[in-house]
């Protein structure tokens, strides 16, 4: 079940991952992803900062550097209700199962590693519906920082933190950014309820974990509808390896 | 201003106590006249002496054409609606009348967090979580209220630029017409003004009357606002000029 914020609850399920940059959580929801789809079930998947109405308004903020810890609150703010209403909201309500790659966790970390009020970005995204479970992939700065230098050239100015004047140097800052971050998340296990993984453990034990603790959760979800390529691939006993470059999640290609 | 003072937990980088300008607001509904007695108010305060700064909604530089972009989609829900206008707002805040009103600027605004909180409660936005979002917004020193009848507005607003998907509601009213529907969502939108004229301290400016009229009673108010800034006596003639220099 997942709550509205009045307490009224939905007939879907919203599972949501969180953790700093490199805890891997991005590649925990897919393969979460991978195994509700398998399994037959209706997903929507809505991910962090990724809204089309609030993006032109994000990027240039950041191009020419105008944001305050206030103004990126709420631009994170915008964009997230702009998907709760548009994405996950009408999905719940259908019964579907709703993934969403960071929530109003992340918001409440980052904002408050800013400096800005906690009580007041409560009080901002207290129209955010409860998920079902929120996870938690708890891993150390060190490592995070290691898997994180493989894949990226250069830390930009506000993923490093740079406007809080922590450090002149990128990665210090990012470092230093990041474990306030850290701090954040480790306080609001208790506040909110966050099942804890342990994100340095293999990709297969986490997602074991992952995968008992939705499993209960399941029971009437809503389930795709029987398309045709799905019943082509059950009775071919095909995957659908390819097909998944193509489809949306939960989708049609 | 004299002090600052917010509505709510208040700006996390605003460590100061005091700001030397005056923060004047200008509300009310759409085609009251309100952009017009801020060009007049505007050129009067200069001619007087002071320095002037002008601003509104969805004016600001970082999210005013992405709001104004996305209101032509009529695709917004009403949460994102009002945290992209909080968005707008909070930029000219920090951006611009914070630091107008630091230099001693008298800064005229053409509606403040009230009207955003008006147009939500109408559409049936939860008041409280209202007043916690525009929680950061500064006390403002005066704030006008230019009160006008349906009846009146409606001639205004047509021979302005006609009516407005937004400003007549049509995004969630159901009413027949534009014409309808904006007297239904105007009706609604002044009942709002007049429940928050209390508690936000309005002073209430009988805007049916004629701009002159309106104009004088703002410039009266104004007047007591300002009084003890003191701006620096600007010579008008080139003879003060010459005497000064010497």
């Amino acid at each position: 079940m997942a709550w509205l914020a009045d307490g009224r609850d939905l007939p879907g399920k919203l599972f949501i991952v969180e953790g700093i940059d490199g805890s891997g959580k991005s590649t925990q929801l897919d393969m979460l992803r991978k195994w509700l789809v398998g399994q037959g079930y209706c997903v929507a998947f809505s991910e962090w900062n990724s809204s089309p109405i609030v993006r032109t308004i994000t990027r240039r903020g950041k191009k020419k550097q105008l944001l305050t810890p206030t103004s990126f609150s709420f631009i994170h703010a915008a964009d997230f209700a702009d998907r709760m209403e548009r994405q996950m909201l009408p999905a719940l309500k259908a019964g579907a199962i709703v993934l969403a790659d960071r929530y109003v966790y992340t918001a409440f970390a980052r904002d408050a590693a800013r400096g800005v009020h906690p009580d007041w970005v409560r009080q901002v995204y207290s129209f955010a519906i409860q998920p079902t479970e929120a996870f938690y992939f708890r891993v150390t700065m060190d490592e995070s920082l290691t898997r994180i230098s493989n894949g990226r050239p250069k830390l930009k100015y506000y993923e490093a933190g740079m406007d809080l004047g922590l450090s002149k140097d990128p990665q210090e800052s990012y470092k230093l950014f990041q474990s306030r971050i850290l701090e954040e998340y480790e306080k609001m296990i208790a506040e909110f309820g966050l099942r804890v993984i342990d994100a340095t453990l293999p990709l297969l034990a986490q997602h074991d974990q992952v995968r008992e603790i939705v499993q209960p959760h399941l029971s009437n979800a809503l389930l795709a509808e029987r398309t045709g390529w799905r019943e082509v691939l059950a009775a071919e006993v095909l995957e659908g390896r390819y097909l998944d470059e193509i489809v949306a999640p939960g989708g049609q290609p | 201003m004299t002090e600052v003072r917010f509505y709510g937990h208040g700006l996390p980088d605003l460590k100061k106590k005091r700001l030397s300008g005056r923060l004047v607001v200008l509300e009310g509904t759409d085609g009251v006249g309100r952009s017009t007695q801020i060009a007049l108010l505007r050129e009067w305060l200069e001619k007087e002496g002071y320095a002037v700064g002008a601003t509104g909604l969805k004016r600001g530089k970082l999210a005013g054409r992405g709001l104004r972009q996305a209101m032509r989609g009529h695709t917004l829900g009403n949460i994102t609606m009002n945290l992209l206008y909080a968005t707008d707002f909070v930029d000219r805040l920090e951006r611009l009348i914070i630091p107008a009103l630091r230099a001693s600027f008298v800064v005229l605004t053409d509606r403040y967090i009230y009207s955003m909180i008006a147009r939500a409660q109408v559409r049936g936005v939860d008041p409280v979580w209202l007043r916690n979002v525009f929680g950061f917004a500064l006390i403002p020193d005066a704030v006008f209220y230019l009160q006008a009848d349906v009846s009146h507005l409606v001639p205004r607003v047509l021979n302005a630029r006609g009516f407005d998907h937004w400003e007549s509601g049509m995004d969630f009213l159901r009413a027949p017409d534009y014409y309808e529907s904006f007297v239904d969502y105007q009706t609604r939108l002044l009942a709002q003004f007049d429940a928050m004229a209390g508690e936000f301290g309005f002073v209430r400016i009988d805007a049916n009357r004629g701009i002159h009229d309106v104009f004088q009673d703002l410039q009266a108010g104004i007047e007591e606002v300002v009084k003890d800034m003191k701006p620096p006596k600007q010579p008008k003639e080139g003879k003060k000029d010459a005497k000064r220099a010497k």
